[in-house]
């Protein structure tokens, strides 16, 4: 098993440019250190419907709300603006953040524990005698003795029969070359809307690990 | 408002509504209509979870109003396939201001 760089096609050099956005690093450093409200309301932000700061300060009393105290505050309002600011571009171009958004934090939670040199983005992973995927995997920490592949969905409906063979199959081609490889999907979304979405689904889902909104911490635990 | 509309319960109800309208603007998705059944249906059942424990509960004002206003958010969509983005957000928005874990 091996890794490597993905194709720099057209699609990859336009959406290289919005990874290196500075908006999406300042969202995936508060959102690395949010807590599991602070993470929803910057999902129903970022969906894109309203831009008034009050109404979500309103909607978000956990937050905002008399029992908060001043840090809490302060943390929340910081995301708060820069989730409005992602909410505030189009809609194609917003998706396109989003993404970028998940993919960074994954990878800024898994540098708690991995080193820096060992997460790359957009590899792919090619195994002897066997066709490699086009399409690369969002986040990988590529080391001799445990190997880990994510790819990253915005939300319960991104999930898709494709993405989970993909990361089966490289599962599985690893474990016919007895090389330990770890793959999961980190989804910005409920794991009950998740675990909604894999019912229908009829690929194979048990060696991969869902990782949904609540459980992202754990990117960074072992 | 009278006590009773400020109840768990009364809120749980109004997000209800507001879900099941939110509901048949993604059905227009053909592709998606099993999936929204299943969806609503896994997060009505939540939402009932909350209503069968705290019911009678009255709420604060300024939880009250987060949920209406998160109702109000969602009774603006009008494109279908942003509703069915909001099937899965809308829930985790009002049962975290009911201060729960979706």
């Amino acid at each position: 098993m091996r890794f490597q760089d993905a194709a720099r096609d057209g699609r990859a050099v336009v959406y290289a440019g919005v990874q290196a956005d500075p908006l999406v690093a300042r969202a995936a450093d508060l959102l690395a250190d949010a807590g599991p409200a602070m993470r929803v309301m910057a999902r129903a932000v970022m969906n894109g419907e309203s831009t008034d700061r009050a109404t979500w300060i309103g909607m978000f009393p956990t937050l905002f709300g008399s029992t908060s105290d001043a840090a809490m505050r302060d943390r929340a309002e910081a995301l708060l603006d820069v989730a409005l600011e992602v909410a505030e571009r189009g809609e194609a171009v917003r998706s396109q953040f989003r993404g970028a958004i998940v993919e960074e934090v994954t990878a800024r939670l898994l540098a708690r524990r991995a080193p820096g040199a060992a997460i790359r983005r957009e590899r792919r992973i090619l195994f002897d005698g066997v066709r490699a995927e086009i399409h690369p995997y969002d986040v990988t920490v590529e080391r001799d003795d445990a190997s880990e592949a994510y790819d990253c969905k915005w939300g319960a409906r991104g999930i898709g029969d494709d993405v989970l063979h993909q990361l089966d199959d490289a599962r599985r081609h690893a474990q016919d070359e007895d090389t330990p490889l770890e793959v999961a999907l980190v989804v910005f979304d409920a794991r009950r809307s998740c675990d909604v979405r894999l019912g229908r689904s009829t690929a194979p889902v048990a060696g991969t690990r869902i990782v949904g909104l609540e459980s992202l911490d754990d990117l960074g635990r072992r | 408002m009278d006590g009773s509309e400020a109840t768990v319960g009364a809120l749980v109800e109004r997000a209800l509504t507001a879900y099941a309208s939110l509901a048949e603007l993604g059905e227009e998705i053909d592709d998606e209509w099993s999936y929204i059944q299943d969806l609503t249906e896994s997060w009505r059942e939540r939402f009932e979870e909350t209503r069968a424990a705290r019911g009678s509960e009255e709420l604060a004002a300024e939880i009250v109003t987060a949920i209406d206003l998160a109702i109000v958010e969602i009774g603006r969509i009008q494109d279908p396939h942003r509703a069915i983005d909001w099937l899965s957000t809308f829930p985790q928005v009002a049962i975290t201001a009911l201060g729960e874990r979706p």
